[in-house]
């Protein structure tokens, strides 16, 4: 290589470093706001009745999903197995909520705490498993908590 | 052997020879792409089993996959092009920079249109603000200002480094990509082919991805040969070389 080349490289070597170093910064600056949803466990120090939109996520607790007399709204808690947050939404649900499922919640808290849910989604895990194997499989991989509410609540998850 | 190799990449750097080269390579990377396309489809969308939660739609994997993988490899050799460009000023590695960023913003942007019409009927969303989502869309940017920034210079050599220098401090958003879903918690699911324990997939759903992902390897080859050809050929229409083949081509 010759000395100017070398210089070239250099400076390469140098946007790089200071690019990722100006990123880093700045991610880890605004790492609150990056997170898409609030954990449950954190829920507790936000003030019931804030005016604030929030987002949570959580497992659908088999057995507390109740559907209003309107046929339209629910509520449900949402569960990380240590903290509970009950869940009212008027709506149409996405096709993979069901009990045991990841969902994320978006909307504010009322008086009581519960969230008034303006949108619902169903979070997707990375595991795929085809129809015939999807009970001996999902038994083996099943998550120790969702084990644990299963047996707490009814034995198999309905499908909304 | 690292002689050799040195020559490769020399002979490589010229246009000329590497309008000879690519030449060679452009049928047998058509012909690979091809089959493997043909045959991963097949096994993906008819003989893969479907999936138990997501039943037939999970099968836009074997596109959305693949694309936003293609989408993240692309740019990385931009990146490297564009570095080998500004220090040892190659002329084809700038040629190969620029003619990929098209390639490379038509994958991502089939990878968010995909990954859309899943999200739909799974997530129950077009479109949510959320980290891997956001940087997916902002690499599309990066690919459309290297596009403009290059074409908005006359001079050629201005332009190579302009967009070149663009490129490297874009590359920055690339590990974004890739650790978005664990860095931060997002609605967009972590990997299921590279995770710690292995794939989080049978293997009758795993081999035809892996090989959809291959074919569309060999489709970016193929697709950037072509283009990267007709560009060397069209910078370099002065050269004798070049004059030499077109009145070979008007002889037949």
């Amino acid at each position: 290589m010759t000395p100017k080349q070398k210089n070239r490289l250099f400076v390469v070597l140098a946007i790089i470093v200071g690019v990722s170093i100006a990123t880093a910064l700045g991610l880890t600056a605004f790492k609150e706001n990056i997170r898409f949803f609030v954990e449950l466990k954190d829920v507790d120090a936000i003030e019931a009745g804030s005016s604030g939109q929030y987002r949570i996520a959580g497992i659908v607790k088999p057995g507390s999903v109740k559907k209003q007399a309107d046929n339209i709204s629910y509520q449900f808690v949402l569960t990380d197995c240590k903290a509970d947050v009950s869940v009212f939404y008027t709506g149409q649900l996405p096709d993979l909520f069901r009990e045991g499922q990841t969902i994320v919640a978006n909307g504010k808290f009322d008086t009581n705490k519960i969230m008034q849910a303006s949108e619902v989604l169903a979070k997707h895990d990375e595991n795929y498993v085809p129809s015939e194997t999807a009970s001996t499989i999902m038994e083996q991989q099943a998550n120790v908590c969702i084990d644990q509410l299963n047996k707490a609540g009814t034995a198999d998850s309905k499908t909304y | 052997m690292w002689q050799a190799i040195k020559n490769f990449y020399h002979r490589m750097g010229t246009p000329r020879e590497f309008y000879r080269i690519a030449g060679y390579w452009i049928p047998i990377f058509g012909v690979c792409f091809a089959v493997l396309f043909i045959v991963g489809a097949y096994l993906g969308l008819v003989v893969a089993p479907a999936d138990y939660q997501q039943g037939d739609s999970f099968r836009i994997i074997y596109v959305h996959v693949p694309a936003a993988w293609m989408s993240l490899f692309v740019y990385v050799v931009m990146a490297f092009a564009g570095a080998i460009g500004l220090i040892w000023r190659m002329k084809m590695a700038f040629i190969v920079m620029i003619t990929s960023a098209s390639i490379g913003a038509t994958f991502t942007f089939i990878a968010l249109a995909t990954g859309s019409l899943w999200g739909k009927p799974t997530w129950g969303t077009w479109w949510q603000w959320e980290a891997r989502l956001t940087s997916e869309l902002v690499l599309l940017f990066l690919y459309i200002g290297i596009m403009v920034l290059y074409s908005a210079f006359t001079e050629r050599k201005t332009a190579e480094k302009a967009a070149a220098i663009l490129c490297i401090v874009g590359v920055i958003n690339i590990p974004i990509i890739h650790y978005s879903v664990e860095w931060w918690n997002s609605l967009h699911q972590g990997s299921t082919v590279i995770r710690e324990g292995g794939p989080a997939m049978p293997a009758s759903m795993l081999t035809p991805l892996l090989l959809m992902a291959l074919s569309f390897q060999f489709f970016y080859g193929w697709l950037l040969f072509i283009k990267a050809r007709t560009q060397a050929l069209t910078q370099e229409q002065g050269s004798s070389w070049v004059k030499q083949i077109i009145e070979s081509k008007q002889v037949k």
